[in-house]
């Protein structure tokens, strides 16, 4: 892949080269580009995964902006 | 005959084909729409049909106090809430009917009578059973899915206590509806009582007639739709991003064109896997075509395109003007939003219109009926009808070139996974960027076609302004697909159209800056995200104190009004265009549009401009903002010792 190098400048300061943004050019061709939740295998890791993304409703520890005493 | 003053559409590839349609002598939902004015007693939920003792026609607008009662002795209050709460039930029993199917066929696949249909997405499937109290351990994924299709088939049917997922709303939320007694006991005998209540001589007091609407509408975003929703993420896939197009252009002049079109996707699902059966495509290369092309229209279309990438032939008012195409060779439809005009349009070509619902005929129409036990065989024999139709084709054929490319499958999950990681998936950084002001709030736009105004004018005008105005969009049905049309549902398109703030929260996430969530059921993820919003914290404790506003801005279906209703419910503001049904009462319209705020925390609005109902939503959220103490950006000092030192001697 070909690196982008840009020229950035700052007040006071020499010209330096930067790494630029680096990309490959084009749109995704693969159904499972986007596709995240296979990354989560296993059963475990699936309610882990649930109790800590989806914490405010499957965490114990967990009510976010509700944390109460006394459940509503 | 009443002249048409308006302009029929602003997508070109749609106005093309209306010219087509002329030249071919076929008429369509704009042309009726030009020569069938609205009748204006009906419109304004004035008519009282509900005994043979009318139709009674009786108005209550403010001036003409001694107007007339019905028959019946029925106010003008009465008819006009009455009305309005029988389109409530009329939404709430579609959406939940097609839950309640979902369900059945879910049920059936974890019990392994419904060959083709697996589950996909166990981790859904442990989410539910998590929520519902469902033994895990070390059971298999069909144990466990035989026990949530039961526990979820019962919902439908309930008669005490309040349905399950009423738990997942805030908890301050919950605590409102029990107050206010609008929590549902069961999803369809809240619609059940809707119409007995209607009925002549029954409740005739609006107050506690749009309390029961009220309740009802939570039944189908907390009940039924949001069932839908759940179930059919574990059977096909919880949607993640995934590229799409979407417009008549997707249609190819060269492959057999099986255009799917409806709500439920159950079929369909085993249609896109049967299009690509080797079997299926040699038989097409045999017929001549190069292959075979699946594409959508209305909700059917959503699910397949949020799951799979399937494209958009369309929204609902582009149904007629994918056939007048010519090149569609069969169009095989579910339940809802369903012309009947179809059948007449395709005999101008050669299109074969096949519906599928034993719930939806149509004269004229070819009826493979869908059979959850033999999915497979009714999806080969539809594609093997499409395929067979190629060779029909005549000459007058003329596909638009239109079609834009869209990134969608913006699930809560998937929202939540994109905004925090795998790790520490979170609503964070939404709530921190609308803190800090760079997003103003979040707008859900969503909704249909309405030939009453322009084709799409009214969805995209609204959604330009508003993320103009750094609001994050969210939407689902055919409103996605207006703003689709447009290029808004790419990433590209944030620097294009969104405020400076919002532009630049869009480009370090990588998202567009109009989210699509999928089918009008979809309309439960919204619920969701805007309950994750809460839960996550620092924007008040309750969706009615989030600066979130909702709108329809080209509605017509009694979905759409259930939809409204428990957005309104669920204390979101939203504002409604084209037509509002409740206009021939004044007190009616001004308990929906004022009074509910105070026991509900979110109001109906009717603007049919949509300009002003942006700036509408734009007030509403701006309202919050400063109730949120979040309205002015604060500067930031960094304390030295001394400045601390004062502070704690105050």
């Amino acid at each position: 892949m070909d690196y982008e190098i840009e020229e950035k400048g700052a007040p006071n300061r020499e010209k330096v080269e930067v790494l630029g943004a680096t990309y490959e050019a084009g749109k995704p061709d693969g159904e499972d580009d986007g596709r995240w939740r296979h990354k989560l295998a296993s059963r475990d890791e699936k309610l882990r995964y649930l109790r800590s993304g989806e914490r405010y409703w499957y965490g114990k520890d967990w009510y976010g902006s509700e944390k109460r005493k006394n459940p509503a | 005959m009443a002249e048409r003053k308006i302009k029929k559409s602003v997508d070109k590839a749609s106005l093309d084909m209306m010219e087509k349609a002329a030249r071919d002598g076929v008429t369509t939902a704009f042309d009726r729409a030009g020569e069938m004015s609205q009748c204006a007693i009906g419109a304004a939920g004035s008519c009282c049909k509900n005994c043979g003792m009318g139709p009674c026609r009786v108005l209550g607008v403010k001036g003409e106090e001694e107007a007339a009662r019905g028959i019946c002795g029925a106010t003008a209050e009465t008819i006009a809430a009455r009305n309005f709460i029988r389109m409530v039930a009329g939404g709430a029993a579609a959406h939940s009917d097609h839950g309640r199917g979902v369900a059945e066929l879910f049920l059936a696949a974890a019990k392994g009578k419904a060959p083709g249909y697996t589950i996909r997405d166990e981790q859904k499937l442990l989410q539910l059973a998590l929520e519902w109290g469902v033994e895990i351990g070390e059971r298999s994924n069909q144990e466990i899915a035989v026990d949530i299709g039961e526990i979820a088939l019962a919902e439908f049917g309930k008669q005490e206590g309040e349905i399950r997922f009423l738990s997942r709303a805030p908890l301050k939320r919950q605590e409102l509806w029990r107050r206010e007694g609008v929590a549902p006991r069961g999803i369809d005998r809240e619609i059940v009582e809707i119409m007995h209540r209607t009925h002549i001589g029954v409740d005739q007091d609006y107050h506690s007639l749009l309390k029961q609407g009220v309740r009802a509408a939570i039944g189908d975003g907390w009940g039924g739709s949001m069932i839908a929703t759940e179930l059919q993420d574990i059977l096909f896939g919880t949607p993640a991003p995934v590229l799409g197009r979407v417009n008549l252009g997707v249609l190819k002049k060269d492959e057999v064109n099986l255009v799917i079109h409806g709500h439920e996707p159950l079929l369909s699902e085993v249609i896109v896997a049967v299009a690509q059966d080797p079997e299926m495509v040699s038989l097409a290369k045999a017929k001549g075509a190069k292959g075979i092309n699946l594409s959508g229209i209305c909700c059917t279309a959503n699910e397949i395109l949020m799951r799979h990438g399937v494209p958009l032939a369309g929204n609902f008012l582009q149904q007629e003007l994918a056939l007048v195409t010519g090149a569609v060779d069969a169009m095989v439809v579910d339940i809802q939003c369903i012309m009947q005009s179809l059948p007449d349009i395709a005999q101008c070509y050669h299109t074969k219109i096949i519906t599928t619902s034993p719930k939806a005929r149509i004269p004229g129409a070819l009826h493979i009926e869908f059979d959850e036990h033999n999915a497979l065989e009714g999806a080969k024999a539809i594609v093997r009808t499409a395929i067979e139709n190629f060779p029909n084709r005549g000459n007058n054929i003329d596909i638009p070139k239109e079609q834009t490319d869209m990134v969608v499958g913006f699930s809560h999950e998937t929202i939540n996974y994109l905004l925090g990681g795998l790790f520490r998936a979170s609503y964070r950084p939404l709530n921190d960027n609308i803190i800090n002001g760079r997003i103003r709030g979040v707008a859900g736009v969503v909704g249909c076609n309405n030939p009453r105004t322009t084709h799409d004018s009214d969805h995209t005008s609204m959604v330009k302004e508003l993320i103009k105005n750094d609001v994050l969009v969210i939407q689902t049905g055919c409103s996605a697909m207006a703003a689709a049309k447009l290029g808004l549902m790419t990433p590209e398109a944030a620097a294009k159209y969104a405020g400076e703030g919002l532009a630049s929260v869009c480009e370090t996430v990588g998202i567009p800056p109009v989210l699509h969530l999928g089918s009008c059921v979809d309309n439960s993820r919204i619920l969701m995200a805007a309950t994750a919003m809460v839960k996550d914290g620092g924007l008040g404790d309750d969706i009615s104190d989030l600066p979130v506003a909702g709108a329809a801005p080209e509605w017509m279906s009694e979905k759409a009004i259930s939809i409204g209703q428990y957005f309104v419910a669920s204390g979101v503001f939203t504002v409604f265009g084209v037509t509002w049904p409740t206009l021939g009462s004044d007190e009616v319209t001004k308990h929906l549009f004022t009074d509910f705020e105070a026991a509900y925390g979110g109001i109906w609005a009717f603007e049919p401009d949509p300009i002003k109902a942006a700036h509408l939503m734009i007030s509403h959220i701006d309202k919050k903002r400063k109730a949120l103490g979040i309205d002015k950006a604060r500067e930031r000092v960094l304390y030295d010792m001394e400045m601390r030192r004062e502070l704690e001697s105050v």
